[in-house]
């Protein structure tokens, strides 16, 4: 078998599910196996019930313990699975928590390990996987032979469709003590933005040249006039100016959208990480030596601080 | 089988050290403080905490007892990011130099330690407004009274004065003495008396403060003196032989950012239908850049070797580096703006601000020309 | 108590990248100690100056990752453990072997960066837990030493942040805010020279090969039209006609 982990927002598979769903059927498809789907959580019976329709055989792991996050949990609930399954590949989103527990598992599993990968090319005996690496600047092509652990890089693969009507089975993961060494003592939100940052078909950043909290107010204008997101530079978040889930770079965000524009953005390379693989890049900054530059499809020289409120007031006549 | 070019494991880690600092922390803010024409002491407080502020005070005083090869290292990367910010450092061990060469054990201890514990700067004052290469015709006095000189002259271009713990003045007991009448004192900033006037409209190095000296009726004690009455001169002089290889190295610095800055906009830039590094007379401009950078770089680090060593080539070997790195420095910032073309006009790039900052290192710590002087006394001396 | 970092070697973010023959040629290029493996130098470097005991850096690769292990000693840490190996290694094929070493070590905690700057992989850290049986905590923001068994810390997940309790011995891969890298300093240069880097040679550990083949690499630049405007003269001018060109020209608004 296959397995694939679901992952889920409490009412019904996530995107990123249904893109490794995706990859999980053409990894079965090329071994001639069926595809399981893996649910992890406390209280999913509505998930259950839609997730049930994209696979052959849905596990259910639904008990109070399981209600929080923990590597070592997830782990334990996806060797089970796979353990019962005899799966030959576990395939999971590439997310920052199934990045994790899927390393774990590899280990766990002595299976090779390929990690946010954006095209498999399975056969009967290895799997052979694309992938980013050096910072997002090279493509990887890497192979590893069964068992393998594969995570599935967001926004790559197409959104699997429902096909039938798998059977569902619950399944009892026993915890040991290593699940009970973690203790999770406290949740805090993300504050919800209306567009999401990493789906928004437009993203509008700025950097440290904007000069201050206060300036952002533009770039809010611009990114809503756009009906897109606002990011922040790492030196933006760093100064207090905007909040750490606005970071587009290595140690935050990484998006693909559309249209990308950069002000008061200089363009260092662990920034760069994070959007480089945008349709179409803008940058304002009145460094002309600004790395951005090299990146940027159009761009302006200029003080950020004029040519922005110019840039508003064009967008504004350009709707009417 | 001695000869061997490599740096030894601790200076390759000092190298990247000091071009990390550079990097990240000076070349950033290098514009601001140069249009502010502002002192910057957040950087000289974290050049502290890393270990590369006042390198050359020996370990028996607290310090690192580094030599000037270690200071050429420093140099180099520093001056890449800002002559002007490097020109603090440097002066601070051109104020420690004398104290190493002339003070006896209690007055190492007394001056230098201080300088190891918390950021803090030296400096020295040598040149007056009415002189500058012609030293020995100093006019400030030094009148001994019992226990103590009395001081009273002004002091001119002297960086660091009024930021420095204390200044090495060099003064004169009997002017008719000329050269042998000159004494060494060690003044700490707030003796009364002591004042300055910081110089303002430089073209370059705006980030390093300038000053005029002011001494009115200093009370400096005996045992600040450096050496005895009449070996202040020779003391100067010892000192300069040693601390023009550091501004060599800082001229090499520039020249190096002048080549990264012109190669690079060269590559980028087009006309006639291709980068202009394709075309002949760029390439032979950077070229040249090239040839005085590493010969420039290989000769500094030859004469701080040297003088490491006490050898006495290091007279005319740091004269010939201090001389030689400025010029293709200035040339290569020269060139680097001619390259840029329009651009390269406007402080919008980096290269202006070098050829403003550079120029200055043909002229102090002994202009260009006494530099020559120095080598033709030797040639005049060695070479029948 | 003693704290271990794992670090790694990684090109200069700064420096172009060069390819050879289907494969990433690092021959010329600068090397550094992976910014987000700094934070674990720094962290542990902490610790050590808060509760006293050892700060140990354990790093796997080829010779010149002693640069890096110079580095972090330059920082404070005490010694290093470098188990060498040359050529392609995986996380999972490094984690086996590193657990050996961290099994002897018995440390009381271990961090690691959250993915280092050449393999872009957040494997590390985990796989190395699971390979010593211990808990892992990934992107960790906050941390605090309760004693010697437990710690308490505030980690990222896809969204949002948890804030966890964790029985030690157990790893901690860092997230950017845990703490502020301090430079090393030329004092710490000169004393790391004295310091202690036991060598092992991978195999001694087992390493025989890697579970994941790399084939190629190629360097991917999408290039960019690099159409850039002079805004300095007369700005509004500059944006109208940016905004022409994005919704003539390029399409996107």
């Amino acid at each position: 078998m296959v397995l694939v982990f679901i992952d889920h927002d409490g009412k019904k598979p996530k995107k990123g599910g249904l893109e490794a769903i995706t990859r999980a059927r053409e990894l079965a498809g090329a071994l001639g196996v069926p595809v399981a789907g893996l649910v992890v959580g406390s209280g999913i019976g509505e998930v259950a019930e839609e997730a049930k329709k994209y696979v052959d055989t849905l596990y259910v792991v639904d008990a109070p313990e399981f209600a929080d996050y923990t590597a070592e949990k997830w782990t334990a609930a996806a060797h089970t699975a796979a353990q019962k399954t005899g799966a030959k590949a576990v395939v999971a989103p590439a997310s920052r928590t199934g990045r994790t527990w899927t390393a774990r598992l590899a280990a766990r599993m002595d299976a090779g390990l390929l990690e946010d990968v954006l095209e498999l090319e399975p056969s009967a005996e290895a799997v052979v996987a694309k992938r980013y690496t050096f910072l997002n600047r090279v493509l990887e092509k890497q192979k590893a032979a069964y068992p393998v652990v594969i995570s599935i890089k967001p926004n790559t693969a197409p959104l699997a469709e429902p096909a039938g009507e798998g059977q569902v089975e619950a399944l009892e993961v026993a915890l040991g003590e290593l699940e009970q060494k973690v203790q999770v003592l406290e949740k805090i939100q993300e504050e919800k933005k209306r567009v999401s940052l990493t789906e928004a078909p437009v993203v509008v950043t700025g950097g440290r040249g904007m000069g201050s909290a206060e300036a952002f107010k533009l770039v809010e204008e611009l990114a809503d006039l756009l009906g897109g997101a606002v990011g922040a530079t790492r030196a933006v978040v760093d100064a207090g100016w905007r909040p750490y889930a606005e970071q587009v770079g290595q140690t935050g965000k990484t998006v693909q959208p559309n249209l990308y524009i950069a002000l008061g953005v200089s363009g260092a390379v662990q920034h760069q990480a994070g959007m480089n693989k945008s349709k179409v890049v803008v940058a304002v900054n009145k460094d002309p030596d600004a790395p951005i530059f090299k990146e940027t499809d159009y761009g302006i020289v200029g003080d950020v601080h004029q040519v922005l409120p110019a840039m508003i007031e064009a967008v504004k006549k350009l709707k009417d | 089988m001695a000869l061997d070019f490599s740096l030894t494991e601790e200076q390759i880690e000092l190298q990247k050290l000091a071009r990390r600092f550079a990097r990240e922390q000076v070349a950033p803010v290098a514009k601001e403080y140069d249009e502010k024409e502002a002192v910057p002491w957040p950087l000289i407080e974290k050049l502290h905490e890393i270990g590369l502020l006042n390198i050359s005070i020996p370990e028996e005083n607290g310090g690192l007892g580094l030599g000037l090869v270690e200071e050429v290292i420093i140099g180099e990367e520093l001056g890449w990011a800002d002559m002007g910010f490097y020109t603090i450092p440097m002066a601070s061990e051109l104020g420690i130099t004398p104290v190493l060469l002339a003070g006896n054990a209690e007055q190492k201890e007394r001056f230098l330690r201080p300088l190891t514990e918390k950021p803090a700067l030296a400096a020295f004052a040598l040149s007056e407004p009415g002189n500058g290469s012609d030293a020995a015709a100093l006019k400030t006095r030094a009148e001994r009274v019992g226990d103590h000189y009395v001081l009273n002259g002004t002091k001119m271009w002297i960086s660091n004065a009024a930021e420095a713990d204390w200044t090495v003045v060099f003064a004169t007991f009997d002017p008719e003495l000329r050269h042998k009448g000159v004494v060494a004192l060690v003044v700490e900033r707030d003796r009364e008396g002591v004042s300055f006037n910081k110089i303002h409209g430089k073209m370059g190095q705006r980030a390093a403060p300038t000053y005029e000296m002011v001494l009115e009726d200093v009370k400096v004690p005996v045992e600040n003196r450096l050496g005895e009455e009449g070996e202040g001169f020779k003391i100067a002089m010892l000192t300069l032989d040693k601390t023009r290889i550091p501004v060599a190295a800082g001229s090499v610095g520039v020249a190096r950012r002048a080549l990264e800055e012109a190669a690079k906009y060269a590559k980028e830039r087009e006309a006639f239908g291709r980068p202009i590094i394709d075309f002949q007379a760029i390439q032979f401009k950077l070229a040249d850049m090239m040839i005085g950078l590493e010969t420039a770089r290989m000769y500094t680090y030859y004469a701080a070797w040297l003088a490491d060593r006490n050898d006495p080539r290091h007279i005319y070997a740091s004269a010939i580096a201090k001389a030689y790195a400025s010029e293709i420095a200035f040339d290569a910032a020269n060139e680097a703006i001619q390259i840029h073309g329009g651009y390269g006009y406007v402080n919008d790039f980096p290269v202006e601000k070098l050829l403003r900052d550079v120029k200055l290192n043909q002229i102090y710590e002994g202009t260009n020309e006494i530099q020559r002087v120095i080598v033709a006394r030797h040639i005049k001396k060695h070479i029948p | 108590m003693k704290f271990v970092a794992i670090i790694r070697q990684v090109p200069d973010g700064e420096a172009k990248l060069k390819e050879e023959g289907g494969r990433i040629d690092l021959s010329g290029a600068t090397m550094i100690l992976d910014q987000m493996d700094e934070y674990a130098v720094e962290e542990i470097i902490q610790l050590k100056e808060k509760h006293g005991g050892e700060a140990v850096i354990v790093a796997f690769g080829p010779e010149r990752t002693k640069e890096a292990i110079r580095t972090a000693l330059a920082m404070g840490a005490d010694r290093a453990v470098f188990v060498k190996h040359e050529g392609d290694a995986d996380p999972i094929t490094e984690a086996r072997a590193l657990a050996q070493v961290l099994k002897e070590e018995a440390p009381t905690v271990v961090f690691t960066g959250g993915q280092q700057a050449d393999w872009d992989s957040y494997a590390l850290g985990p796989a190395v837990a699971e390979a010593l049986g211990w808990p892992s905590v990934a992107w960790t923001t906050q941390f605090e030493l309760l004693d010697e068994t437990k710690a308490k810390a505030k980690h990222d997940l896809d969204e949002g942040a948890q804030v966890v309790e964790v029985a030690l011995p157990a790893v901690f891969t860092t997230q950017q805010g845990l703490n502020e890298p301090r430079y090393p300093t030329l004092p710490g240069i000169m004393k790391a020279k004295k310091k202690e880097i036991k060598e092992i040679p991978a195999e001694e550990l087992g390493v025989r090969g890697a579970k994941v083949e790399i084939l190629s690499q190629e360097i991917v630049q999408i290039e960019r039209k690099q159409k850039i405007l002079d805004g300095t003269k007369e700005p509004e001018k500059a944006a109208e006609e940016l905004v022409k060109l994005l919704h003539e020209e390029a399409k996107v608004i």
